[in-house]
Order: C-alpha cells, then structure tokens, then sequence
C-alpha cells in the first residue's frame, strides 16, 4: 500500500522531471556548446592522430588509416568477386552447376 | 518485500536468460554481415515467399529474436513462414569507409538474392526494423523488382521531426565529418550515452519499476534480456554516420526524394508492393509521423498503417506484441503472398 502511493508519487516525478530535461536537452543554449565542444574534441583527437601517423611514416611504417584503407580495399574485393559469382551463376544454363 | 529480495536472489544464482536462441543457420557471409535462416517448424513451411528481417545498423539483430516468449523469429516460424534475418556484426575500423551505397544497395540487395534464391522463390516480404526501415524502404525504391512486399517497423522516413534526435543532429555546432574524421566509426559507448540522454531518468525508472515487479520471474527475464541487449551495441560506420546525419537528419533528403545512393536517386513513388508501416505512440527514438510518412511518399496502390501505443523496444518485445503486433505481421504477409502459398498448410488444417 505504501509502495503503491510512493510509486505513483515517482512515476508523476519521473514524467516532470523528464520532460523539464528535455526542454533543456533542446535548448539551443545547451546543443550549440555541446555541438562546438564534441566538434574542437573531434578536430584535436584528429591532429594528435596525423602528427601521430606523420611520426610512423618518418620510420618507413604503415599508419593505422593505410592499414585500415588496405582492408577496405580486400573487402571490396570480395564484394566484387561475389558480384562476378552470382553474374556468371545467371549466366549458367539451368541444371547446370 | 522480503518475498521480491527472495525472488531476486533466486534470480541471480541462475544463468542470465538466453538471446537469440530460435535455432538458425548462417546461410551467407560478406566482409562482418552474415544471412541467418531460421530452421523451419517440424511440420515444415506454410508459404512460399521467405521473409527478410532487416535490423539496425547500430543494435544486434537479435532483437527480433530476443529471448522464449518475446521472440519475432520464433513466433513466425511457428506459423510456417521461411524466417531470414540480417545478422550486421560489429564493424571493424576498417569499415569506417561502408556508407548508404553498401548497406542499403550492396549488401541489402545481395541478402535479398541469397533469400529468394535459397527459398526457391522469385521475391522476398522485406521488414526492417528502425534504421533497418529506412534501409529496406531505400532499397524498395531501388530495386523494387524482387520486393514482393515492404513493412517497416518504426522505421525513420521523414527526419526533421519534432524529436530529441532529429534536434542534436541538426544542432549547427556540431560537424559529423570532424568526428568521423577523429574516430573514424562512430563509437557505441557514445551513442548509447546519447540514447540514455533522451530520457535521462530512464536508469532510474527503470530500477524502481524492476523492484515492483521483482515478484514476477518472468518479467524480471524479460527485462534482463532487454537490458542486455540494450547494452550490447556496435559503432555505427563513418561514412554512413556521416551521410545519415547530413543527408537524412539534416538534409531530410531521403523524404524530399534527394537522397543519392549508388548514384541513383532514391524515389520511394517506385515501391509499388505493398506496404505497411508499424508506428508507436510513445516511441521517442523515431516519432511515429516519422515513420508514419513512408505511406505518404510510396507508389503503392495497396497501403496501410499500424498505429500501437508502446515506445520504440518494448511495444516490439512485450506481452502485448504476441497477441496483436506479431499476428498483424504474418497476417500481412500471408494477405499478400501472391498465390503462392504452399496448399498442404491448408489441407493439414482441414484435416485436424
């Protein structure tokens, strides 16, 4: 019974208290910082990573993006090795294969 | 109170309740996705025309087959349909370069393939389920010849909504190609802390109403399978973060008929199946008019809408959904499998 009254009495606080956030979380005074904010953290971590990369190039070593790009590349590979597959399958003469 | 501590406690000496476990085989894999095929049911198929669930890029697929009672999969199966599934996997930094063009086109078009070839049928029923939708829905528009019907499931259409979402993304401070360029896939702590922004109080909420129910053991499993699935999130591919910021959330170019993938424009007047879209009521993820507006932009002669109350998970997972979601599913399906239902069904029906 105590449970019950409490419960409804959190459920009403949860509801007003969400919907006060949200007013909050859509405010242009809150998302255009936050925008700025995570775009400047973006744009640092990128610098650090190319003086990174720059530094693994000066030694002659692939960077992770080269490796990243390389693996790309096999994957699109396949993809068209199975474009190819399924073309010369259409292409078989029924009961054949 | 002491019976809920007594029944939590059972609950934690046992094992966490299995996910994803309708038996299935991976039929076909390319680069992380895999095709899974549902076994089907000891009395074999009912219809002809196999089914392709397509989830989100940014969940697990086994959402639609989360756990006994509040599985999608299994439920269809037992009414004999041939149960595909798009198992995306977890991308690899790699895949930071997968965008729109692979998704929706490539590996879409190629999981349509391999089902219809598999199931001996000419055309596949396409679902997708939120982002998986709007995949489905582009791929419909592209290649509407082997679609024999669409049904997206709170699947986001029109993205300049009055939702959470659809306000962070087109926030003018924030440059989606900075952050792909510095983390290349967008990574999933940070979107899971952006869903958990939508509602900030939902941890809490969520916590008071399992100790109101801690007497129930079978919610309390549902609800841990819930949760971890919830917490069980991929990052999605940057360059398809980056185009589904930019081109959907910003440019809303896929409902203005703008959006490009594979070089094509993507028309959705070109899906001409049949079409259903499922809305939510409280979905706070995507909208229901969001979703609710593929109906207004599709060719199709023959259209309907499915509007439930329930939010953007739990009206897909809930009791509920077993009595008036899932059998509006197959009923749809099984209206429009265009002559081809198998007839033994039918006859082993009238014979019992």
């Amino acid at each position: 019974m105590l449970w019950d009254a409490w419960k409804k009495g959190f459920d009403a606080w949860e509801n007003a208290t969400a919907q006060y956030l949200e007013q909050w979380l859509r405010s242009p005074l809150v998302l255009e910082p936050a925008g700025h904010l995570l775009t400047r953290a973006s744009q640092a971590k990128a610098a650090a990573d190319r003086s990174a990369a720059a530094f693994w190039g000066m030694l002659g070593l692939p960077t992770k993006r080269d490796q990243e790009r390389s693996l790309h590349a096999l994957n699109q590979l396949q993809s068209r090795l199975m474009d190819l597959e399924e073309r010369l399958s259409e292409l078989e003469p029924p009961g054949r294969g | 109170m002491m019976a809920k501590i007594l029944s939590l406690g059972r609950r934690a000496a046992r094992p966490l309740p299995e996910v994803g476990s309708t038996p299935s085989d991976a039929v076909f894999a390319e680069n992380k996705w895999r095709l899974l095929r549902a076994r089907p049911r000891a009395e074999g198929l009912a219809f002809q025309t196999p089914v392709l669930l397509v989830p989100s890029l940014i969940n697990r697929h086994y959402v639609l087959d989360l756990t006994r009672g509040k599985s999608l999969t299994s439920f269809l199966v037992e009414r004999g349909h041939d149960v595909f599934t798009v198992d995306w996997g977890t991308p690899g930094d790699e895949d930071r370069f997968l965008g729109f063009d692979d998704f929706a086109d490539r590996y879409l078009g190629r999981a349509v393939r391999r089902t219809a070839l598999l199931a001996g049928s000419e055309r596949v029923h396409l679902f997708g389920y939120c982002l998986g939708g709007t995949l489905a829905a582009i791929h419909a528009a592209l290649r509407p010849d082997r679609i024999q019907s669409l049904l997206t499931l709170a699947g986001p259409v029109r993205f300049h909504d009055e939702g959470l979402l659809s306000a962070w993304t087109r926030s003018p401070g924030f440059d989606s190609q900075a952050f792909v360029a510095a983390f290349g896939n967008a990574p999933w702590p940070l979107m899971q802390a952006a869903f958990q922004l939508l509602r900030p109080t939902l941890a809490l909420s969520k916590a008071v109403h399992l100790w109101h129910r801690a007497g129930d053991p079978t919610f309390v499993d549902g609800f841990l399978a819930l949760e971890r699935w919830g917490n069980d999130n991929v990052s999605f591919p940057g360059r398809a973060f980056h185009e589904y910021l930019e081109r959907l959330y910003r440019e809303d170019a896929l409902a203005r008929g703008e959006l490009r993938v594979s070089g094509e424009r993507v028309d959705l007047a070109r899906v001409r199946c049949p079409t259903l879209a499922v809305t939510f009521e409280h979905d706070n993820i995507v909208p229901w008019k969001s979703a609710a507006a593929l109906l207004d932009l599709v060719g199709a002669a023959e259209r309907e809408r499915l509007h439930l109350p329930g939010g953007h998970v739990g009206a897909l997972v809930s009791s509920a959904a077993h009595k008036q979601l899932w059998p509006r599913l197959s009923e749809f399906w099984v209206k429009h499998e265009g002559g081809a239902a198998r007839q033994k069904t039918d006859r082993g029906r009238a014979a019992r």
